[in-house]
């Protein structure tokens, strides 16, 4: 543990943190600037902070920047580091969105799309089986995913009152009894 | 999808709080990261306000997965396709609302989250709260998946590449960016259709 960053240092580290991940591993990399390179927290700290932003909605990296900001500075330090790590990227993304809309209509350009959004399609594809060996043995668990994947694509409903019906009952199911309490 | 669906203009203040306010409530529904609105975007762009096409909604998904930075980014792209009709400027300002309206939300739980965690830490709810929300986390992101490939691919090579991709990103940990370079490159060759 070591001394405060100054908001102005958080709005910067948070830059850092987009502009080296440009190639990839967004997580891996505010993890190597934040703990070990400008020692804001603890390895620690760093991973109980990543505990709390996967549990909260909202994407996890986006969450973990709010996350060191708030620590530090409150909701103005969550906005700095926010805006550190997005600005970069999101402007980027915006020129890439400009330079698609004008483009896709060129036969050229709209061939190569139907390559890369296959491989897209994958990708998205890989989510759920990425986290299916966390369930596997709870067969209770399975069939609440069971009943949120037909509610979602068989019967067509929308996700929000999905997860307003399943959220309170898995909560309930999963309830902490007797000695669960208080664990880590 | 109903046979007529027309696009409305943002320009037109209440159209636009409309939009605003759906994204804006779909913010604290984005569980395990972010990926499992996607569907939920698909809704709201193709079905419901027509801003885009099936294909176009696939491309800007490969575009922000592809694009460095976090892919929930999305939500900028979708906001510039509501509002490409109305011309650049008003798609790049729709954009980002966009992306405000749903990253608000969550950042300001996140926030209380932050400067709070000492005290619920421990508490039954987060327990029950984070055991509960993994199992459905499981099922949406299934459905996600299965809506973004068939809104996606056409034709069984098309397909092909996805379960190939799906089953190497398990498998490996080659950057999933060599990926689509390769099946950019099939494509260009005209080998991939839709």
């Amino acid at each position: 543990m070591a001394e405060i960053p100054s908001r102005r240092a958080l709005f910067f580290g948070m830059l850092q943190v987009a502009l080296s991940s440009f190639g990839g591993g967004l997580s891996a990399w505010s993890q190597r600037i934040v703990v070990e390179q400008r020692r804001w927290m603890t390895n620690e700290e760093f991973i109980s902070g990543l505990t709390v932003a996967r549990l909260f909605p909202g994407p996890n990296q986006i969450n973990m920047a709010v996350y060191i900001g708030a620590r530090f500075h409150g909701l103005a330090g969550a906005l700095l580091a926010l805006a550190g790590m997005l600005l970069l990227p999101f402007s980027l993304l915006l020129l890439l969105g400009l330079g698609y809309f004008y483009l896709h209509m060129t036969v050229a350009v709209d061939r190569v799309l139907a390559g890369v959004v296959a491989a897209a399609a994958g990708m998205a594809l890989s989510m759920g089986f990425k986290i299916l060996d966390d369930y596997w043995r709870d067969a209770v668990a399975l069939g609440f995913a069971l009943a949120v994947f037909l509610a979602l694509t068989v019967f067509h409903l929308r996700l929000i009152p999905v997860v307003l019906v399943a959220g309170p009952l898995a909560m309930a199911w999963y309830w902490p009894r007797g000695a669960a309490v208080g664990e880590p | 999808m109903s046979s007529i669906c027309h696009p409305i203009p943002l320009s037109d203040l209440g159209n636009l709080v409309a939009v605003i306010g759906d994204f804006l409530s779909l913010s604290l529904f984005s569980l395990g990261g972010g990926n499992t609105l996607l569907a939920e975007y698909h809704h709201l762009s193709v079905d419901k306000y027509c801003w885009l096409s099936n294909s176009q909604f696939a491309d800007l998904y490969a575009l922000a997965e592809a694009a460095p930075g976090p892919s929930s980014m999305i939500v900028g792209l979708l906001g510039m396709g509501a509002a490409w009709r109305e011309g650049p400027s008003w798609a790049l300002l729709s954009g980002v609302a966009a992306e405000l309206a749903i990253l608000l939300p969550s950042t300001l739980v996140m926030v209380l989250a932050a400067l709070s965690w000492h005290r619920f830490q421990h508490s039954p709810w987060r327990i029950a709260f984070e055991r509960g929300m993994g199992p459905i986390t499981l099922g949406i992101l299934f459905a996600v998946g299965l809506k973004i490939l068939k809104t996606s691919d056409r034709g069984p090579l098309a397909y092909g590449v996805s379960v190939l991709v799906c089953v190497l990103m398990l498998r490996t940990k080659i950057s999933p960016l060599w990926f689509m370079a390769v099946a950019g490159v099939l494509g260009g060759l005209g080998w991939i259709n839709r």
